[in-house]
């Protein structure tokens, strides 16, 4: 529908109405899984810390168990991956789902059970871990009481996207909802067949690695990055105020991405004991995302062209280009670490944790951060309290994902040029990597500050602060230029 | 674009190429491979772990310890550095005596969980029971620290026990100053006020300890009573037992060590790796 | 060569026949349907009445509680 910009004023109301209908109808579910985004992103910043000090403060809380290096890192993952960015993603997909097919959320109370069921899984994940029930396969340390309320909650979040799909009103399937659709097939799939072949019948020897990391990366490119583009997909125009730039180059994003990623996995065990052809595949499937991470970043940067002045105004889009850009650095980072001599060096370092962490904060969590300054107001019909929080949570974000970044990856290069050198002990390349241990825990305190300020407006938006939203076309319709706004029924 | 169908049959196929090709075809290939055995009279290669270091694996696998420490060689054409002659050389790992030669499937076929580690923070451990004994696994995973002072391993402490001497010391018991056990996990070292108490309760004994050690090092002149002498009274008494008590592995300490001692792949030669 | 590494040739040659035969199906079928008819336009379906191409819609920091101005 190609709008003008002299329209009958009903036209507008009708429209307005019926957004506020859809975002009405699904506020609840995606505000729980919000908030409990919110909630596990400051558990996980805080093992995170506890993790980053203990390296280069051993004797940090060292004397028990359940506080030891190894279990905090486990627990680290669970909260920030199942609990913070998966939840999130759950919020995202839920409203995207809602707004892109104009379709409203039917039996919203089923999605708390499944909110329910998540949480719980997380905290079984995060405590269990803690307690010592740790599996040690990275992603997938939960206990192995913990996947049957994940598999029920995904199981119902993934029903009600594609139920709310199906009874779409726009006939037309935006980009976004291609990303969404394939993400909830995709990943209740890779998740069940890991959890059979690692735990429930676990396959011999090396096939559990294999089969780990076939899941860990899907993980992160079948489920993280399709609905962190569908994000970046919508608010980008949206914001703007203008389509993206080239749907073909869309279309060719979505299916490269969909053909390529899920090859990619074995690079994480190149030089293991896997067969050389797996590696050799995996290596090919890499190189090729090029292709789709070209495609998506010419489309982002050109619909933003000529639009970077409102970068000032609307953090939305701050965090979500943000993302963007890190999207853009990350995979084509990837795609090079991937190639042999690379990952000879870069392999069992910290080089990888700098990568991981450009991934799964500078591009996914910053663009959930987007997502939430846009939606949030709009499914509560409350503007953000405070700017400031807002730019503290900006700043602190970037810098500190920036420093994170550099120093790893500075310091786990020269980690891996000395460790693939016989006659350097391994004492001076953990002296080395000392001051670089350092500076991440300064990134990660930066990082924790941000979180807070998050969460400080998150709670004050969600208890009623701030002005109501006015002037905004989604949540407010105005009757008339001469009366006050009228608040539509909820 | 527009009908689901397409979206929900493109997905499938996509993701079900890279299931195949990555999952399938590895799972026909590799699962229910079997143990090598040379001659009819040798053991198999590899033989499952029982007992405590079967035990011991849940530990290193409820520890995370998978988590700083790899388990696996890689191959002699992997890991390149320069010597002083300029020249380029490769196989790092095998270099650094972390196997006798690249690891391979079949040495993971007993492994559940299969660890083989993505970080490097500490070394490779699948071969370490072939460099380390017991005694030295016990005291080093006590604390890292008192071997070497760069160690960012953390302390499990907690996987010992520090008890009262009733008795004769166990042999089990660690063999440890007190700097290491006054407080286990970490290096307690008194404060200067702490010392001066300490003297006057205890310190002829401790002098006299002092001074006969010194007369064994040639170093008979030294004076206890001077800051510096009382400083190296100090240090040495910090390297003393402490008396009465004792440092004793849990069963899940020993469990631990009888794992670490069990990691010896990558030394039996395979007819797809040899040394 | 082993009747498993066998049936592994085996099923990989036949993967990429039927996957490929899949993807120019696919193709086909899509372009004869007229999916990339006009296939711009569906980047506009996220606007509408309310929220216009030309209208940003998100405004917060610097200027308080107010949508941009329409360009």
């Amino acid at each position: 529908m190609v709008a003008e910009t002299e329209l009958p004023h009903y036209d507008r109301e009708k429209a307005a109405a019926e957004r506020a209908a859809i975002d009405g109808s699904c506020r609840g579910p995606v505000l729980f899984f919000a908030a409990s985004a919110v909630c596990w992103l400051l558990v996980g910043s805080a093992l995170a810390l506890m993790a980053s000090i203990k390296l280069h403060s051993p004797s940090f809380l060292t004397s028990t168990a359940e506080l030891t290096f190894g279990r905090v890192r486990m627990a680290h993952l669970q909260a920030v991956g199942i609990g913070w960015s998966s939840m999130a993603a759950v919020a995202a997909a839920l409203w995207l789902m809602c707004r892109l097919a104009r379709a409203e959320l039917m039996y919203p109370r089923i999605l708390y059970v499944a909110g329910v069921l998540w949480n719980i899984g997380v905290a079984l994940a995060v405590f269990g871990i803690l307690g010592g029930d740790g599996q040690s396969v990275e992603w997938l340390d939960a206990p192995p009481y913990t996947p049957p309320f994940l598999v029920a909650a995904l199981g119902i979040v993934a029903a009600w996207v594609v139920a709310t799909f199906r009874r779409r009103r726009e006939t037309h399937l935006y980009v976004s909802q291609w990303y969404i659709l394939g993400a909830v097939f995709w990943f209740p799939w890779i998740y069940t067949v890991a959890v059979f072949m690692i735990f429930w019948s676990p396959a011999t020897g090396v096939v559990q690695p294999i089969v780990n990391w076939w899941f860990g990366h899907n993980v992160l490119g079948l489920w993280f990055t399709p609905i962190a583009l569908a994000s970046i997909y919508y608010i980008i125009p949206k914001v703007i105020g203008r389509p993206i730039h080239s749907y073909y180059l869309s279309i060719t994003g979505f299916w490269a991405l969909a053909l390529f990623y899920s090859w990619a996995g074995m690079h994480h065990l190149i030089g293991g004991p896997i067969p050389a052809w797996l590696a050799t595949a995996s290596i090919v499937g890499s190189v090729m995302m090029f292709i789709p991470v070209i495609a998506v970043a010419i489309n982002h940067h050109m619909t933003m062209l000529g639009h970077f002045h409102r970068l000032k105004y609307s953090p939305a889009l701050r965090f979500t280009v943000f993302g963007a850009i890190a999207y853009t650095w990350v995979s084509f980072q990837g795609a090079i670490e991937a190639l042999k001599d690379f990952s000879e060096v870069a392999h069992f370092t910290q080089y990888t944790v700098a990568h991981a962490h450009l991934g799964a904060y500078g591009f996914v969590a910053m663009t959930f951060f987007g997502l939430f300054y846009y939606m949030v107001p709009r499914l509560t019909g409350r503007e953000w309290a405070n700017a400031t929080l807002i730019r503290i949570h900006f700043w602190c974000a970037s810098i500190g994902i920036t420093i994170y970044f550099v120093s790893l990856s500075i310091g786990g290069w020269w980690q891996g040029r000395m460790l693939n050198n016989p006659n350097v002990p391994i004492g001076n390349i953990v002296n080395y990597l000392l001051p670089y241990f350092f500076n991440r825990s300064i990134a990660g305190v930066l990082l924790t500050i941000g979180h807070v300020a998050f969460a400080v407006s998150f709670v004050m938006n969600l208890a009623g602060w701030g002005k109501k939203r006015v002037g905004g076309p989604t949540y407010f319709v105005q009757a008339a230029t001469t009366s006050p706004p009228v608040l539509m029924p909820y | 674009m527009d009908r689901g169908m397409v979206i929900f049959l493109g997905a499938l196929l996509t993701c079900a190429s890279s299931w195949l090709g990555l999952i399938l075809y590895p799972y026909w290939q590799l699962n229910g491979e079997k143990p090598y055995q040379k001659d009819a009279a040798d053991d198999p290669y590899p033989q499952p772990l029982q007992g405590q270091a079967l035990a011991g694996r849940k530990v290193y696998q409820q520890n995370g310890c998978m988590y700083c420490h790899s388990q696996q060689v890689r191959s002699e054409k992997f890991g390149n550095w320069w010597d002083e002659n300029g020249q380029m050389k490769t196989g790092a790992d095998i270099k650094r005596g972390w196997g006798l030669r690249r690891t391979v499937s079949r040495d993971y076929i007993h492994d559940n969980p299969t660890m083989l580690g993505t970080m490097r923070t500490g070394p490779d451990l699948v071969n370490v029971g072939s460099r380390y004994s017991a005694s030295w696994q016990y005291t080093h995973t006590f604390n890292a620290r008192t071997f070497n002072s760069w160690s960012v391993m953390p302390s499990f402490a907690f996987l010992y026990m520090k008890e009262a001497v009733v008795g004769e010391r166990s042999e089990k018991a660690l063999k440890l100053g007190r700097e290491w056990t006054v407080d286990p996990g970490y290096r307690w070292r008194p404060s200067a006020r702490e010392w001066d108490t300490i003297l006057i309760a205890r310190g002829a004994a401790i002098t006299t300890q002092f001074l006969g050690e010194s007369i064994r090092a040639g170093d008979a002149n030294l004076n206890p009573d001077t800051p510096e002498g009382k400083k190296r009274l100090l240090d040495f008494w910090l390297t003393t037992e402490e008396e009465g008590y004792q440092v004793v592995p849990t069963g899940d300490a020993e469990a631990l060590v009888a794992y670490l001692l069990a990691l010896r792949k990558a030394e039996v030669s395979l007819p797809e790796a040899k040394e | 060569m082993s009747a498993v590494d066998f049936a592994v040739l085996a099923s990989v040659v036949g993967s990429i026949v039927l996957f490929g035969g899949a993807a120019a199906l696919a193709i086909g079928w899509a372009f004869r349907s007229g999916q990339f008819d006009n296939f711009q336009q569906g980047a506009h379906s996220i606007f509408g009445p309310d929220e216009p191409i030309g209208e940003a819609t998100d405004g917060k920091l610097d200027i308080e509680c107010q949508a941009d101005t329409p360009q």
